[in-house]
């Protein structure tokens, strides 16, 4: 699907969350897409720019990167190295096509600051494509779910529990369905520790 | 435990095992290993020797509209490249980060498959969710392991966890909260398991 047409008449500026079952392809060449993580040759070689060093930095890797080749990295090291020509490329648009699926908390956490950095700082637009929501609902503009009849629906905020796909429902909310089952009146929390809070709560009225 | 494999310094012994690694760890060359060692792995980009999909399989899976569907996305060829690769004799089966881009339902459905078909399962994953899928749980760093054991156990080891940027899983932080504030006296790996202890 031309991933610029579900972003037509978006506002620029913010990170967007996108999920569905879908291939993103683009002709704009506004757009940059991090999705096919492979390149010939050293780091240096395919970044081929001033600006490599410190496009390395900002994305977690040191100056020992500039000479390695694409074969001795991981794939987590390849997505980072693909984001680093991306910034270096800095077109206005910026799609992560599954790219937490190799980074541990820490590091995705990183990688959102930085988002958020590049559309408030540089009014870059990111489109954030998973399908884990708990990566986008609190770092998101909106949420955009695209069905399989390719209809692009604007998810809003309060509503993002009942349109997340079943089969892709963090555990959280997993967990809160359970308690609403046995009839355990509980809000949809986001969080694990205001959720805690509040089962702490139940117990105490009990 | 018997001893399954010696994979690049790594012993997995012979019982469903997560790898859960950190972004540098490159599994290339484990992934060679177990393919000289007649074990079905399965990448997200690798195409691999495939067998047929019954409708059986299908069925089971829940994936019927897979049969006919035209367009497939990388998601449905990841689930077909799975489900081809069901239909064999061996018996070791590794997925190198790809259950992590599958839906919870397959996912799970996939794993009670292997199981009940008497298959040994290596998942190797950034997904600390997936860690509570299998029994034994091995994390590495920087290709070094830094610690392993029954999965119930390196999970309590938080302080480790977060040192590597890991979070716990959400049921096991949720259990530990509890615990710290004496609503349950022990840590649970199971939503089910502990709504119902919370309200039995």
């Amino acid at each position: 699907m031309e991933v610029a047409k579900i972003l037509e008449n978006k506002p620029k500026g913010y990170i967007y969350g996108l999920m569905g079952n879908i291939n993103l392809t683009t002709n704009n060449t506004n757009y940059s897409i991090i999705t096919d993580y492979k390149f010939n040759g050293t780091v240096s070689e395919y970044l081929n720019s001033p600006k490599a060093q410190s496009s390395l930095k900002m994305v977690l890797l040191d100056e020992s990167y500039i000479d390695k080749k694409a074969n001795d990295l991981s794939i987590g090291e390849l997505k980072k190295v693909s984001l680093a020509k991306a910034l270096i490329d800095a077109k206005d648009y910026l799609v992560l096509d599954y790219f937490d699926k190799s980074f541990n908390h820490k590091e995705i956490d990183y990688f959102i600051r930085l988002m958020k950095r590049m559309t408030s700082d540089y009014q870059r637009t990111v489109i954030l494509f998973t399908n884990d929501i708990t990566v986008l609902w609190n770092n998101i503009k909106e949420l955009l779910i695209v069905d399989e009849y390719f209809v692009i629906n604007t998810i809003p905020k309060e509503k993002y529990f009942e349109f997340i796909d079943k089969a892709n429902e963090p555990e959280i909310i997993r967990f809160i369905k359970l308690m609403k089952e046995l009839g355990l009146n509980v809000e949809n929390y986001k969080n694990t520790q205001d959720l805690l809070k509040a089962i702490y709560r139940l117990k105490e009225q009990k | 435990m018997n001893e399954l494999f010696n994979v690049n310094n790594k012993v997995i012994y012979d019982i469903n095992t997560t790898i859960l690694y950190t972004s540098s760890f490159n599994y290339t060359d484990d992934a060679i290993y177990y393919l000289n060692n007649n074990c079905i792995v399965i990448t997200k980009d690798r195409s691999m020797e495939t067998f047929e999909i019954s409708n059986d399989i299908f069925e089971l899976f829940h994936e019927e509209k897979l049969i006919h569907k035209k367009d497939l996305t990388k998601i449905d060829e990841l689930k077909l490249k799975i489900l081809a690769s069901l239909n064999t004799t061996k018996t070791v089966f590794v997925f190198c980060n790809v259950l992590t881009y599958l839906d919870k339902a397959f996912k799970e459905r996939l794993i009670r498959y292997l199981i009940l078909n008497k298959k040994r399962i290596i998942n190797y994953t950034t997904n600390i969710e997936e860690t509570l899928l299998l029994d034994y749980l091995v994390v590495l760093h920087e290709n070094k392991i830094i610690m392993e054991g029954k999965k119930e156990l390196v999970l309590q080891e938080e302080k480790i966890l977060k040192k590597l940027g890991f979070n716990l899983p959400f049921i096991v932080e949720l259990s530990n909260g509890l615990k710290y504030y004496g609503v349950i006296d022990k840590v649970y790996f199971n939503n089910e398991e502990l709504v119902n202890v919370l309200w039995k």
